[in-house]
């Protein structure tokens, strides 16, 4: 349990991480972007100030020709520091103590970040021209005048910082929102996988019945799980409920037939009887036993054939050679062990095989001979007194194909779909008077199966039913078999 | 006593029918639903054992055609079906008893007997009517204490009569009560075995017991005061 993983939450990191991250680039290029643009207005503050410095050069009221700072009217920023300083070096006002910074030549503004006194300041360097009595004839006297003025950085950081704090704490609170909204979107759009999750915990041993919930149905990613869940459950209790009718009639069928050994011995031993009537009693008695033994041997064989196919693949494997046999000689034998009943009912057996070809058959000779007869056997067991049986083989390059027709009075659809369960005898009563236990034709399809084969039942044509049985073989021409002979 | 008896498996139909008949029973086999409800319906029947799978018409349409005519003999269903949802669905379509298979033949017997005498409206083995005393188990009777001799049909005669005290029984209800259709019918062997079993219960000092009514048949007779 603890290493599991949800997806809900898988999901919600996943954005809640992209988020914090595109946050994260978007308050650096904030910050990049507020400090030049704070950077901006200080130094237009700066220069502004400067100038203002520079128009306070006032012409002294003495007669010579020197200047003066006159400071009124000029407003300083906090902490600011300043030179006034004329060409002769001659300091005309200053507060603080700013660095000796010279001016580059061309006149335009130099910036220059320093440290003063422990605090860091951004200092403007301005060089400019006074002239004192522009009216008078000789153009008045020039002053040159260097400005070096600072004032601390402080406010710039300060404004930058404020600006990405506002920036942080807005990113912070639509994170979270986001990922509240997030987290109940997503389990909101995984329902159908929780609501399907309840139908299937509701499945047992007594209710196979699943319907996928149409939320899951209308999901595109949930649609192929709940189909192939509504097709597993369906084939599954398909074979269970075929499983549980197989017990039932195999149940059925025993304990009638042990019924009827139990009341000939009882009814032999109600009372004292002559040696004749013991006799026939237990001949009688035997022959019961006789059917019941049948019985169990037809559902212990289709049990054999209904083993997984695996452990008989992979003998068959290695015996490939012990298990093929001549299907002309298989037939040859069914009709041989037919004859008497054939014979009862004024039966004709016509084989038709193609003198050329011999088919090998890949399965054990007794199960072959168990095919045959059991198709051959119902064949005669429908056909009416004096008909006519057709048995036929014909075979091209990889399958072979046996068909029986028989002259009766053919097949129903609805016994068509089920004449291959085990134990379905065509009538709901299960009446034995047609013979057999219903079981024929369930080990045929076994026997057929097992090898890869089919077999079906139609109506034919002429009237009649007629079975095929359709195998992969490999087909030994006649020609050849006996050149093989003659080589050894 | 008659019963019917309706299964399509031959072989398990003989052997219930041959131990029937044995114990004195007549029996008529039906081997599908068609004949054995067409059996059942003539109402002539003492007793029905049912199977439930039935060619033509299952045991249960036959049971639920028959309680719809209200016919009320007695039916004892076979089935090999176990589960208890069928038995109560039996039982609630107006069967009377079930058997499932394989079941013993001695219990069979006994239940059709148990089922026969309840429905005439006796719960023991043992009958009685003034001085006469049958035990349908070990089949014989008494007069007095005094064991008497019968011949199979006389004692088959004096059971059926029993169980239908003062009341008229034609030669016609004889007849059709002690003997299924494998037998001849001939009302005057019905006359001769009751002449026998008249003489038989006469013992000296005391009256005779059946009473001939001419033109409509025989009745037991219940002595007043004789108990």
């Amino acid at each position: 349990m603890k290493s599991s993983v949800s997806i809900t939450r898988r999901l919600v990191a996943t954005v809640l991480i992209l988020e914090l991250l595109s946050a994260a680039a978007l308050i650096a290029a904030i910050t990049v972007h507020e400090w030049s643009v704070q950077l901006e207005i200080f130094d237009t503050s700066l220069v502004a100030t400067a100038e203002s410095l520079m128009g306070a050069v006032q012409d002294t009221e003495d007669e010579g020709d020197n200047v003066m700072l006159d400071m009124r009217g000029v407003r300083l920023a906090k902490d600011a520091v300043f030179r006034v300083e004329d060409q002769g070096g001659k300091v005309l006002g200053s507060t603080g103590e700013p660095p000796h910074l010279v001016a580059t030549t061309s006149g335009a503004p130099l910036f220059r970040n320093l440290r003063v006194s422990g605090r860091d300041y951004r200092f403007i360097v301005l060089n400019g021209t006074r002239i004192v009595d522009p009216g008078k004839a000789n153009g008045g006297v020039r002053h040159s005048i260097a400005i070096v003025y600072g004032t601390p950085l402080r406010h710039v950081w300060h404004e930058v910082r404020e600006a990405v704090r506002f920036f942080a704490i807005a990113t912070a609170f639509l994170l979270g929102i986001t990922a509240a909204l997030m987290a109940w979107l997503v389990r909101k759009g995984l329902s159908p996988v929780h609501e399907l999750a309840y139908e299937a915990e509701r499945i047992g041993p007594g209710d196979w019945q699943f319907h996928a919930p149409e939320s899951a149905k209308k999901t595109s990613e949930l649609r192929p799980l709940a189909a192939a869940l509504e097709a597993a459950l369906a084939r599954l209790q398909r074979s269970f409920e075929q499983q549980k009718r197989f017990t039932s009639d195999a149940a059925h069928e025993l304990k009638t037939d042990v019924a009827i050994v139990k009341s000939s011995l009882q009814l032999l031993s109600m009372r004292k009887r002559t040696l004749d009537e013991y006799g026939q009693g237990l001949a009688l008695s035997l022959e019961d036993i006789t059917r019941l033994e049948s019985t169990v041997e037809k559902m212990l064989t289709l049990a054999r054939l209904e083993q997984p196919a695996e452990r008989y693949s992979s003998s068959a494997a290695s015996q490939t050679c012990s298990l093929s046999c001549s299907l002309r000689d298989v037939i040859a034998d069914a009709v041989h062990q037919s004859k008497p009943f054939a014979q009862l009912k004024f039966i004709e057996v016509a084989v038709e095989i193609n003198a050329n070809t011999d088919v090998r058959l890949p399965i054990d000779s007794r199960d072959a001979l168990l095919l045959c007869s059991n198709i051959l056997l119902n064949a005669l067991q429908h056909s009416p007194d004096g008909a006519t049986v057709r048995m036929a083989v014909t075979a091209n390059d990889d399958t072979a194909r046996l068909t029986v027709r028989d002259q009766g009075e053919g097949i129903s659809d609805e016994d068509r779909d089920h004449v291959f369960e085990p134990f379905y005898r065509g009538d709901p009563s299960r009446s034995r008077k047609s013979g057999g236990t219903g079981l024929g034709l369930s080990i045929c399809k076994a026997i057929c199966e097992r090898a890869g084969g089919s077999i079906e039942i139609a109506n034919d044509a002429l009237g009649g039913a007629v079975v095929t049985v359709a195998f992969p073989v490999k087909v030994v021409a006649s020609s050849t078999l006996s050149a093989s002979l003659k080589a050894e | 006593m008659r019963l019917l008896l309706v299964e399509d498996e031959q072989r398990l139909a003989e052997n219930i029918v041959a131990a029937l008949r044995e114990t004195g029973l007549a029996v008529d086999h039906a081997a599908d639903g068609e004949a054995g409800s067409l059996l059942a319906e003539q109402g002539l029947y003492d007793a029905i054992v049912l199977d439930l799978m039935l060619p033509g018409k299952s045991g249960q349409r036959v049971l639920q055609d028959l309680r719809r005519r209200r016919l009320h003999t007695p039916v004892l269903i076979l089935t090999a079906q176990e589960s208890k949802e069928s038995v109560v669905n039996l039982l609630n379509a107006g069967a009377d008893d079930y058997l499932s298979k394989p079941f013993d033949l001695g219990e069979l017997l006994a239940r059709i007997k148990a089922l026969i005498r309840r429905a005439k409206g006796v719960s023991t083995p043992v009958l009685a009517v003034s001085d006469l005393e049958l035990n349908t188990v070990q089949q014989t009777v008494r007069r007095r204490g005094q064991s008497l001799d019968l011949s199979p049909t006389e004692y088959r005669i004096l059971e059926y009569l029993i169980h239908r005290p003062r009341a008229v029984v034609s030669q016609q209800e004889l007849l059709e009560h002690l003997y299924d259709f494998d037998w001849e019918h001939h009302s005057n062997v019905i006359e001769a075995h009751i002449s026998n079993l008249r003489r038989k219960l006469n013992l000296a000092g005391t009256e005779p017991l059946i009473e001939t009514l001419r033109h409509r048949g025989y009745r037991l007779r219940e002595e007043a005061g004789s108990q």
